[in-house]
């Protein structure tokens, strides 16, 4: 039976690891996630396909070069420039360089490093102590010991049976 | 109407100032100073007149088109529609103070009336709210007056913002500051109970339907935020963690803590500090909620209003946590048996540690909410530049916890109060259990095919995003909601079947009308796991633009639309260009759709309004995008599940209303009997002065 057990914890874990693995287009599409289109529009890069957007099909190509993969609109903004872009390995550092080229709010989620690692660390940070307290508590409320209940009126209990009865349906 | 409108907020607030002074003599004197307090609470039943006065004057400015008052300039013209001019008073900022202000009057006014329920507590809770009210009408009398005079008097009006010329537009923010309002009674009467150490937990039974009925007012209002948003944005969602939208969430959740955590502290005598603070916080976030959507601290498509009110409710938020501190620790310190809990846990599988993790998991989600919503705020101050977060972090911090909550609504009513022996556990799940992992395995059977597109499955697994397997996870967790709550109902039903010899159907509507309260939140819970499953199709959403001229077809999932032209229409307010397109579902002509765009002449502001064509299982939903008259541009999405979302909460609307109906039955106990408790009422189980 253990071993059946451990069988089917493996079995997850290597569900939960294949999860994590990508490909060039499935990255490309997770960072595009990532970023928001610069235009104004509110909405996220690979999201903003309005006509006439000055930079979504720029910024697009340079995704597209930085991830490696292949797309977007030709000629879309200074293509020498974008040629010369090297994959980046790293999501992070490609989300740097969108920082740097577009500006701090061309990223739609925190970094993980410095201050903005903070907004990752407060909710769970939160979740945590919160859990921490909860399980103080309960371990509190289980040690702390109460004085011995008086032995039940047998006619109170009858009466309370009667009230719980009466009142729970 | 100006003159008249700044001279009834003057006297309100004189009225108001008069009420909390009186009320706090009334309250430090040694004597009972019955008169004093009497004089308050009139005063305070005054202070409702002039401020409905001011209301009146404004009303009656927008509908006789009076732009010499400057804030019916700026948010009205002569060709709005009545019902528009009537929601011009809560459109801008100043309006909108002033109608926080009168709710809050009118609050305060049915409290005031009802003083006879206990008067000493109704007295200081009164106070308190005076209190509050003097802060709002010092905003609208000196910082945001909304009777400023106009010079000179233009002929026309600017006219309403165009997003706001929407029929639900003229509720949803009523409804909405209906919820935020109505929590400072509650907040009121928890402070006042902790000021005046009153015994017992009369304050929570009074308090209890005030909170319900706010918290059903804060849901109405979300939602009907959501769907215009859905209808009018023309962004193809109803929900986009935008700062405005957050912020009336903040008091939701932990409102939800709060009405789940004080059946602890009525059943049990437990978490009495926790809910006090519960209580304090949802206010505080009341009050931050009306700051972030007025003061515009932070930039969101919905905040309508720029000013510098922000330092003036910054104030009003310390000053309101300092005075709830300061009340906490004195009362720690001089009386710690008066919030000491009376029971123990005794046993972490029970009713009592449901409740206990409920909250947890609401108080961290308002917590990562509210670190996302005011990160902008807090980078500036820290780092210098603005980063605000968007979709995919809320949802990163969100979703995982929200899944436990699902999952703890489903365990957290079959748990018995006190312990759950391992038998129960085992007699009331294997049924629920077994039924939702037959739909989780009949939906990876399936590949959840149904909104994905079988070319984008080869192996579930292998296309497996992490978004989509939350969305497998909450149809499991939601049939197990389902399935639970449904088992309680028959489990109930059947005993109750035999015991008045009825069929099953009768039972169970006996069963409910003899404990509304419980069977009513049942029902809510229902409405929470239908919502879900709404929010379940989000994964799947998909969408396509495209240029079309007449005779063109536009491609998505099952539908073809066949573009039959454009149109234009000029009309007083506004003119418009729109397209017609008619819709097929697999070949079959379905129905004829026309996304249009609108100019307001006032404003000279464009507006999409959307064509959506709802179902059960998926909309479809078309925008006009702009682009040549000739050839517009069509953005078309098909958005799975949504008609779940409205359902679901019209499910919960029902089901919390439900609870506050009296029950039908009521308990048969001998008067001999009634002695357990000191003060008890003749004939009731219940405390003194608690209506069953």
């Amino acid at each position: 039976m253990k071993r059946r057990v451990a069988e089917v914890f493996l079995l997850c874990c290597a569900v939960v690891l294949l999860m994590g693995a990508d490909t060039k287009e499935a990255r490309f599409q997770r960072l595009g996630g990532k970023i928001m289109c610069s235009c104004g529009c509110a909405e996220m890069l690979l999201q903003c396909n309005h006509v006439g957007c000055p930079n979504s099909d720029r910024m697009i190509r340079e995704l597209h070069a930085l991830t490696g993969t292949t797309g977007g609109v030709p000629g879309a903004g200074d293509s020498s420039k974008i040629a010369s872009l090297k994959p980046i390995d790293d999501d992070e550092k490609v989300l740097q360089w969108f920082r740097e080229t577009w500006g701090v709010s061309a990223v739609v989620e925190p970094a993980t490093h410095g201050f903005e690692l903070l907004a990752w660390i407060i909710p769970y940070a939160a979740l945590a102590i919160g859990l921490l307290i909860v399980f103080g508590i309960i371990l509190f409320w289980h040690l702390r010991r109460l004085p011995a209940p008086p032995p039940p009126d047998p006619h109170t209990a009858s009466l309370r049976s009667r009230v719980r009865q009466e009142t729970e349906l | 109407m100006a003159f008249l409108g700044s001279f009834c907020l003057l006297f309100a607030l004189a009225l108001a100032a008069f009420c909390l002074l009186a009320g706090i003599a009334a309250a430090l004197s040694k004597n009972d100073q019955l008169r004093l307090a009497e004089c308050a609470r009139r005063a305070g039943i005054a202070t409702f007149v002039a401020v409905s006065g001011a209301g009146f004057a404004l009303m009656w400015a927008a509908l006789s088109n009076d732009f010499s008052v400057a804030y019916i300039l700026h948010h009205s013209n002569r060709e709005l529609p009545t019902p528009y001019k009537l929601a011009a008073l809560w459109s801008g900022q100043e309006g909108s103070l002033l109608f926080w202000s009168w709710l809050l009057s009118c609050y305060g006014f049915v409290l005031r009336l009802r003083h006879r329920v206990d008067r000493r507590l109704v007295a200081n809770t009164s106070t308190i709210l005076a209190a509050i009210q003097v802060f709002f009408l010092i905003l609208v009398s000196f910082v945001a007056n909304p009777f400023g005079i106009a010079s000179p008097v233009p002929a026309d009006g600017n006219g309403l913002n165009p997003l706001l010329q929407y029929p639900e537009m003229v509720i949803h923010p009523p409804m909405l500051y209906l919820g935020y309002v109505g929590f400072s009674v509650p907040f009121a009467f928890a402070l006042a109970a902790l000021m005046m150490r009153y015994p017992g937990e009369k304050w929570i039974h009074i308090t209890r339907r005030w909170t319900m009925v706010t918290w059903l007012f804060l849901t109405c209002g979300i939602t009907l935020g959501a769907h215009w948003a859905y209808a009018v944005l023309g962004w193809g969602g109803y929900w986009g963690w935008d700062p405005v939208e957050n912020a009336s969430f903040f008091p939701w959740l932990t409102g939800t803590a709060f009405l789940h955590s004080v059946m602890m502290q009525e059943k049990r005598g437990m978490m009495k500090m926790w809910n006090l603070w519960l209580i304090f916080i949802t206010f505080m976030l009341c009050i931050l909620g009306t700051m972030l959507t007025r003061a515009g601290l932070v930039s969101s498509v919905h905040a309508f209003a720029q000013s510098s009110i922000g330092p003036w409710f910054v104030t009003f938020l310390v000053i309101v946590f300092l005075v709830c501190l300061t009340a906490f620790a004195v009362v720690l310190v001089r009386n710690p048996d008066f919030l000491a809990s009376e029971n123990q846990l005794q046993s972490v599988v029970s009713r009592e540690s449901s409740f206990l993790f409920n909250n947890l998991m609401l108080l961290a989600l308002t917590v990562a909410i509210v670190c996302g919503t005011l990160w902008p705020l807090l980078s500036e101050a820290v780092v210098h530049y603005k980063v605000a977060f968007r979709v995919p972090y809320f949802n990163k911090v969100t979703i995982p916890t929200g899944l436990f909550l699902i999952f703890l609504t489903a365990v957290g009513p079959l748990l018995a109060w006190g312990s759950t022996s391992l038998a129960s556990i085992k007699r009331n799940f294997v049924v629920p259990t077994a039924l939702s992992g037959l739909v989780g395995g009949a939906l990876l059977a399936n590949s959840m095919r149904p909104w994905m597109g079988a070319a984008h499955v080869r192996s579930w697994f292998a296309s497996l995003q992490l978004s989509q397997f939350y969305s497998w996870m909450a149809l499991i967790l939601s049939t197990l909601v389902l399935a639970t709550v449904a088992s309680e109902f028959l489990r109930g039903g059947r005993v109750l079947r035999e015991k008045l010899n009825t069929n099953l159907v009768s039972a169970m509507y006996h069963l409910s009308r003899r404990n509304m309260r419980r069977y009513g939140g049942y029902i809510a819970h229902i409405g929470f796991a239908v919502v879900v499953i709404g929010l379940a199709g989000l994964p799947f959403n998909r969408e396509q633009e495209q240029e079309m001229a007449m005779g063109e077809t536009l491609k998505i999932g099952h539908y073809s639309l066949v573009s039959q032209g454009s149109t234009q229409d000029d009309l007083p307010n506004y003119r418009s260009q729109a397209t017609m397109l008619d819709v097929y579902k697999d070949g079959s002509f379905l129905t004829r759709l026309n996304p249009a765009v609108f100019v307001y002449k006032a404003s000279e502001q464009p507006d999409h309004k959307v064509a959506i064509h709802h179902g059960l299982l998926e909309d479809l939903y078309v925008i006009y995008a702009g682009g040549n008259p000739e050839r517009p541009t069509i953005k078309a999405f098909v958005n799975p599940l949504v008609s779940f979302v409205w359902l679901g909460v019209f499910i919960l609307v029902f089901g919390t209303s439900l609870a506050l109906v009296p029950n039908a039955v009521k308990a048969t106990v001998p008067t001999t009997a009634v002695t357990v408790a000191a003060g008890g009422e003749r004939g009731s189980w219940q405390p003194a002065g608690v209506r069953k």
